[in-house]
C-alpha cells in the first residue's frame, strides 16, 4: 500500500504528508489479557492502515478481536506490544477525534430522545448555539427514523430504537473518525438497509473515516471500501479485500451485482474456515 | 386488585381510625382526663390554636426545617457526589465522615445552642446536620454506581470532568439523592422539634415542652397531632417529587 510506504519516510514534504499520513495505523499491535492467572492473546500482532475517509469493514466470528481493534483506536486500551497511531501520532489516552458506537447501551436513561441526541452539541468543546442545536437534532432524529419519539424516554423505546438514538447522538457531531461495533445488529432487515444507506451518504458527505465491525458479510461488502476478514484465537486479519464497487452505491440493490456475489462467495469461504476453526478449538 | 377495592380499603381504614378515637374518648370518660385528655378536647384546642397563636410557631418550625433541608441537602448532595466520584479523595475522607456520623445527633444540640443561641439558627444547623449525613451517604453510593460505560462514552465525546459531573454523575445519582431526602424528611422534623424542646422561645417543639411542663396533656396531644400532619404532608411531597424527578424511570414501553 502506497500510504504505508509514505508514512514511513519521516522527511516527506508537509503537503504530501497530509495526504499520505494514514488516519489510523496499527503497527504490529498486539493485545493480551490476563484472566485468572493465565495470559490470553486477544489480538495477535496485526498491521492495519486506514486512509482518511476510507470505510473499512471488519468481519469475523465473535470473540476474534474486532472490538479490541476499535478499543485500541479509541484509546480505551493500549497495546501490549506494537503501536497504534492516529494521524501519525501514537494514541495515548482517550482518542477524542473518534466517535465510538459500542455494543453497550450508553444512552442516558434520564434524557428524552431529543436531549440524548443533542448532548454532544451541548459540550463546551463544540459549543453549538441552542437554535442550531435544535435544527440539527430535529434533522438527525428524522434521519434515523425516530420522528414522533422526540419526547420519549429510552425506557419507552425498543432495543433497535435505542441503538438508533446512540447512532444519531454520535453522527450528529460528525467526528473525524467513526468506530462502529455492530451498530445495526438489533435492527430488522428493512431498517438495517435504510440505516446503511443513510450511513453511507452521511459519512461520505461529512468525509468521515469509518471502521465498521459486523458479523454480517453482506453488510460489510455493501458498505466497505475494503473488507477485512478476522479469524479467532488469537484474533488476526485472515484476508483483506478491496471492494471494487463504485460509489455512491445503491445499498438496496448492490447485493444483486456480479462483483458483489463473487466477493461474497470468496470471503464467505474465508469466513467459514475461521468459524469452523473457532468452534473446533 | 378489583377496581373498587382501594376505596373499600380506605373506608375500612377510616372505620378503624374513628373506632380508635372512639375508644380513646370513651376511655377518657371512665377515668381522669387530666393524663389522657380526649379527642373532643384536642379538637377544641386545635380550633383555639388556629385562631392565631399557632401560626408564629408553625412558621418558625417549618422555616427551620426548610432552611436546614436546603443547607444540609445541598451540601450533602454535592459533598457525597464529589467524594463518591473522586476515588482517592473518597477513600481518604469517607471514614472521617462515618466517624463524625457516629456522634448521636441530639447530643450535639446543647453545643449548637451555645454557639448559635436560642433562635432559629441553632435549630437550622441541627436540621442541616441531620439531613447532611443521610443525603451524603446516599449521594456517595449513587456516584460510585454510575455506569462506567456511560462515563467512557461521554469522555470520548469530549466532555470535561465538570460536564460529566453535571450531565451524568448528578442525574444518574438522582434516584439515590431522592431516596436520601425521603429518609431525611422525618429526621429533619425530629431534629427541629428536639432542638426547640431543649431551648427555644418559639416553635412547635417549645410549645410542646411548655404544655408538658404545665401537665397540659391536651396541649401536648394537639401539638403532636399538628406534627403528625406536617410529617404526613412532607412524606406526600417526597413521593410526588420522586415521581416527577424520576419519571424517566417509571416510563414504560
Amino acid at each position: 500500500m502506497q500510504n504505508n510506504s509514505l508514512s514511513e519516510v519521516p522527511h516527506v514534504v508537509a503537503a504530501e504528508r497530509m495526504g499520505g499520513v494514514p488516519r489510523i495505523e496499527l503497527r504490529g499491535a498486539e493485545k493480551c489479557f490476563s484472566t485468572r492467572g493465565s495470559e490470553v492473546q486477544a489480538l495477535a500482532k496485526i498491521d492495519l492502515t486506514v486512509r482518511p475517509q476510507e470505510f473499512l469493514a471488519l468481519v469475523g466470528p465473535s470473540g476474534c478481536g474486532k472490538t479490541t481493534v476499535l478499543n485500541l483506536v479509541a484509546g480505551l486500551l493500549s497495546p501490549t506490544s506494537g503501536q497504534v497511531l492516529y494521524n501519525g501520532a501514537p494514541v495515548t489516552g482517550l482518542n477524542r477525534s473518534v466517535g465510538y458506537i459500542t455494543q453497550k447501551d450508553t444512552v442516558l436513561p434520564w434524557r428524552t430522545v431529543e436531549s440524548n441526541v443533542g448532548i454532544a452539541l451541548e459540550l463546551h468543546c463544540r459549543n453549538v448555539p441552542a437554535s442550531e442545536r435544535r435544527d440539527r437534532v430535529a434533522r438527525m432524529i428524522e434521519l434515523v427514523g425516530l420522528k414522533g419519539f422526540e419526547k420519549h424516554f429510552p425506557a419507552e423505546l425498543s432495543g433497535g430504537m435505542r441503538r438508533r438514538v446512540a447512532l444519531a447522538r454520535t453522527l450528529i457531531y460528525e467526528p473525524e473518525t467513526l468506530l462502529m461495533d455492530e451498530p445495526f445488529g438489533a435492527l430488522d432487515a428493512q431498517l438495517k438497509l435504510l440505516m446503511q444507506d443513510q450511513l453511507q451518504k452521511l459519512t461520505h458527505m461529512a468525509k468521515i473515516t469509518v471502521i465498521f465491525v459486523t458479523h454480517d458479510l453482506s453488510e460489510a461488502i455493501a458498505l466497505g471500501d475494503r473488507v477485512a476478514v478476522f479469524s479467532p484465537r488469537p484474533g488476526s486479519i485472515r484476508t483483506m479485500r478491496k471492494v471494487d464497487i463504485p460509489r455512491p452505491r445503491d445499498i438496496f440493490n448492490v447485493r444483486f451485482s456480479d462483483g458483489f456475489s463473487r466477493l461474497h462467495e470468496e470471503l464467505w469461504n474465508e469466513l467459514k474456515d475461521g468459524i469452523a476453526y473457532g468452534t473446533n478449538v | 386488585m378489583r377496581p373498587h377495592s382501594t376505596r373499600v380499603l380506605l373506608a375500612w381504614q377510616a372505620v378503624v381510625f374513628v373506632l380508635m378515637l372512639g375508644v380513646w374518648e370513651l376511655g377518657s370518660h371512665l377515668t381522669d382526663p387530666t393524663w389522657t385528655s380526649r379527642p373532643t378536647l384536642v379538637a377544641v384546642r386545635l380550633f383555639e390554636l388556629f385562631k392565631g397563636e399557632i401560626y408564629k410557631h408553625l412558621a418558625v418550625t417549618i422555616g427551620e426545617i426548610a432552611m436546614g433541608l436546603v443547607l444540609g441537602g445541598v451540601l450533602g448532595s454535592i459533598g457525597g457526589l464529589w467524594l463518591g466520584n473522586a476515588k482517592y479523595l473518597g477513600t481518604l475522607l469517607r471514614p472521617i465522615v462515618v466517624t463524625l456520623y457516629n456522634v448521636p445527633l441530639v447530643t450535639l444540640a446543647p453545643l449548637f445552642i451555645v454557639w448559635f443561641g436560642f433562635g432559629m439558627q441553632s435549630k437550622v444547623v441541627l436540621v442541616a446536620i441531620a439531613v447532611f449525613f443521610v443525603v451524603f451517604f446516599n449521594a456517595f453510593s449513587g456516584a460510585q454506581k454510575v455506569d462506567e460505560d456511560i462515563l467512557e462514552s461521554m469522555r470520548l465525546m469530549g466532555a470535561t470532568r465538570y460536564e460529566i459531573f453535571v450531565k451524568v454523575v448528578f442525574p444518574a445519582s438522582m434516584a439515590w439523592i431522592v431516596a436520601g431526602f425521603k429518609i431525611a424528611f422525618p429526621y429533619s422534623l425530629m431534629a427541629a422539634t428536639t432542638g426547640e424542646m431543649l431551648a427555644a422561645r418559639d416553635g412547635l417543639g417549645s410549645l410542646l415542652a411548655k404544655s408538658a411542663a404545665r401537665f397540659d396533656m391536651t396541649g401536648v396531644y394537639t401539638i403532636l397531632l399538628v406534627l403528625m400532619v406536617i410529617g404526613m404532608l412532607m412524606a406526600d411531597f417526597a413521593v410526588r417529587s420522586e415521581n416527577y424527578l424520576l419519571r424517566w424511570r417509571n416510563a414504560k414501553q
